[in-house]
């Protein structure tokens, strides 16, 4: 596969949100506006670019039967790193993601580019598999946030268009099934084209 | 391509993982540390300056018991005290950060956290003719109750139980006020 | 083909019985509606107005230009889910609001599942639940009756359940709420403020018993709901009278009865089989009585047959229906 494939792959056909249909807890809990979701995106991007660059170095030497928990072992110090990295520099940010942080470590996604590809791919394949996995859930999370947002708030990235309140079930949990499931629809409905 | 597993191996690698890693973490906490501190003793300070007159002073951290319950507040020296209150709402703890004067007034109001309704009781968090009515109310001689109870807070539309609640912690806060001055 | 496939109702002989049974859900409503517009005037009739008509053509709309199945067009049964979302609001909702409503019953509740008879859940209840959780100021300020037989100014007022709640919550027992609002307990079931649908027992009850007569539903479901309620509200106030409302409170108040007797009734999200029937009556009066009594919401009948819609399909396994031919 060219090395722009691997990145263009995230965002239509190996797309994690609507293909892959991985790591749906973050994308349902923290998509109630644009600004969550793009950040919750990036906060994933980081942990799996690295935790892909590191396992595809470590993955030959690493025995069969432990190799998961070493995956976790790495994954998950990637996470507290971004953890203190994000309270101590953009604390409203990890304010507003709060425990949807710490879960990464269990984010399918995660684990599943680790296993699918990191582990036997190079290390640069394996960088670039991250950046576009990382790119294609970020501006899925984001679209999300942006339907959520507009229906739910009457706003978009926090610029209000109407006032007062929006249609407030798109900001609670069952807008976020709703829309994640018209969203996957139209996606699926556009991508066979 | 992954190395064959034996026990010498195994014990080997996750004990290498495990090590690196934690020199990792170890590193990177020494170097956030600090930040983090700071970014929460700005927190913390953001909120008191939202609450009370500008200060210059830097707030002292102190807690007294009141009926049984553990009231924190911050004394601020030349502004007053920021007295942190939580009471039940209608979802659940709604905490408040209550600024009161040395003359006795309260400053204003900041909710710390609440789980109330969207739409309903979380407009205590934003409905600016509810919390604004709060700034300046002198507790001698304005009843902290909504008007149905008799009182003279106007409640959020639809949502009196949050106005209560509301209404109720900020009481709390000013009898803890009113302990703390009295022992000075 | 398998010989033995249970499909779920309705089971379409042909397009005219389907239409048949729609349009004695409407005469058996109308009775309700007409009281619903007695009490509640022209802001009722604009609600009923605004409900039918947008559910009727988007029905049509995403069938024949979203769909491109125009066949899946339901015309009466669509016309039957905008009467019985209009009966679910207040009579002061705004008219936006309703298409919003409506949008939901049709739109997501309904066609998104494949039309009339493959919902799972109850598409106006689904509309009502969305609409509370979306517009809850709008949702819970109920109008006091007033229409063409009241007269006065319209106040808007929270409805009895909610009285009760509100004051339960602030700690107070029932007497002291009563008396702080200037009511007894006689007045709270004679003013009842709430949607078009919940104003007249009497009238739905007729409804009822006409739907009875036409042999288009059958009792058990209502039945064990109001028992249910019935039992379990006369165990709690009997134990506690001032902290527990009592069976004919519960009963008459609130979205039970209409719940009860049309929206649980519902063809395609209720079980098939008598006893089918009976379970997803009882489970329904359990919620219920559960979220008025020990939930933060004062009225929980909407949830409750939500949440026993989702059941149905295991509820249609257990009680298989009886086969013909068989002793």
């Amino acid at each position: 596969m060219s090395k722009l494939g691997l990145i263009t792959k995230g965002l239509l056909k190996e797309n994690p949100t609507f293909v892959l249909v991985l790591g749906m807890c973050p994308t349902l809990a923290t998509t109630t506006s644009a600004m969550n979701g793009l950040e919750m995106g990036l906060a994933t991007m980081f942990v799996l670019i690295l935790s892909n660059i590191v396992i595809s170095l470590i993955s030959p030497v690493v025995p069969d039967k432990v190799h998961i928990p070493v995956y976790i072992v790495v994954i998950a110090t990637f996470v507290t790193v971004l953890q203190l990295l994000m309270q101590a520099f953009v604390p409203q940010v990890y304010e507003t993601l709060g425990l949807f942080i710490p879960l990464i470590v269990v984010n399918c996604i995660v684990l599943g580019r680790a296993e699918a590809f990191a582990s036997k791919n190079s290390v640069g394949d394996s960088a670039l598999d991250g950046i576009g996995i990382g790119i294609g859930f970020t501006l899925t999370l984001m679209v999300i946030g942006i339907v959520r947002e507009i229906l739910g708030s009457g706003s978009v990235f926090g610029w209000k268009f109407i006032a007062g309140d929006g249609i407030l079930a798109f900001v609670m949990a069952p807008g976020a099934f709703l829309v994640l499931g018209y969203l996957m629809v139209l996606f699926n409905k556009l991508a066979k084209r | 391509m992954a190395a064959v597993s034996n026990l010498k191996n195994m014990v080997l690698s996750l004990t290498l993982v495990c090590l690196v890693c934690s020199a990792v973490l170890g590193g990177v906490f020494a170097v956030t540390s600090a930040p983090i501190k700071a970014a929460e003793v700005a927190k913390t300070n953001a909120s008191i300056a939202r609450v009370l007159p500008a200060f210059d002073s830097e707030p002292v951290r102190e807690s007294i018991s009141v009926d049984g319950t553990d009231y924190a507040y911050y004394r601020v020296p030349g502004a007053g005290y920021a007295v942190i209150s939580t009471v039940s709402g209608f979802g659940g703890p709604l905490s408040l950060m209550v600024g009161i004067q040395e003359d006795g007034m309260i400053c204003n109001t900041v909710v710390l956290s609440h789980s109330e309704t969207p739409g309903l009781g979380a407009k205590c968090q934003t409905d600016a003719s509810f919390i604004d009515q709060f700034k300046g109310w002198d507790p001698a001689s304005k009843r902290l109750a909504v008007t149905k109870d008799g009182g003279d807070v106007d409640a959020i539309t639809a949502s009196t139980i949050t106005s209560r609640a509301y209404s109720a912690a900020i009481a709390n806060a000013y009898s803890v006020y009113l302990i703390i001055a009295g022992n000075e | 083909m398998d010989k033995l496939t249970v499909s779920p109702s309705p089971h379409l002989h042909s397009k005219a019985s389907t239409t048949s049974i729609m349009r004695d859900v409407v005469i058996a409503l109308s009775p309700t509606i007409l009281v619903s517009i007695l009490f509640y005037g022209w802001s009722e009739i604009l609600v009923l107005a605004v409900s039918s008509v947008s559910c009727v053509l988007l029905e049509w709309l995403i069938a024949k230009y979203l769909m491109k199945r125009p066949e899946l067009f339901s015309g009466w049964s669509a016309l039957v889910t905008g009467l019985l979302l209009a009966m679910n609001l207040p009579s002061s909702t705004p008219w936006w609001i309703v298409v919003v409503g409506a949008i939901v019953a049709i739109g997501i509740a309904k066609m998104s599942f494949g039309g009339l008879g493959q919902n799972i859940f109850n598409p106006a209840i689904t509309a009502r639940v969305f609409l509370l959780i979306s517009f809850p100021v709008q949702m819970t300020n109920w109008s006091v009756p007033d229409g063409f037989i009241g007269g006065v100014d319209a106040v808007s007022g929270a409805t009895p359940l909610g009285i009760i709640k509100e004051g339960l919550k602030a700690g107070q027992s029932i007497s002291e709420v009563l008396s702080a609002n200037g009511m007894d307990a006689r007045m709270l079931l004679r003013d009842i403020g709430g949607s078009g649908g919940e104003i007249s027992a009497l009238a739905l009850v007729a409804g009822f018993i006409y739907l009875l007569v036409r042999k288009v539903v059958k009792p058990w479901i209502p039945i064990s709901i109001i028992a249910t309620i019935a039992v379990i509200s006369a165990i709690f106030s009997g134990i506690d009278p001032e902290h527990f409302t009592g069976p004919n409170f519960n009963i008459m108040t609130g979205g039970v009865l209409l719940g009860a007797l049309f929206m649980a009734t519902d063809y395609v999200t209720s079980p098939m089989s008598n006893w089918g029937g009976v379970i997803f009556g009882v489970g329904i009066g359990l919620i219920v009585m559960m979220i008025r009594y020990f939930g933060s919401y004062p009225e929980g009948m909407s949830f409750a047959i939500l949440i026993m819609n989702c059941f149905v399909p295991l509820i249609n396994r257990a009680f298989h229906q009886k086969k013909y031919g068989r002793a």
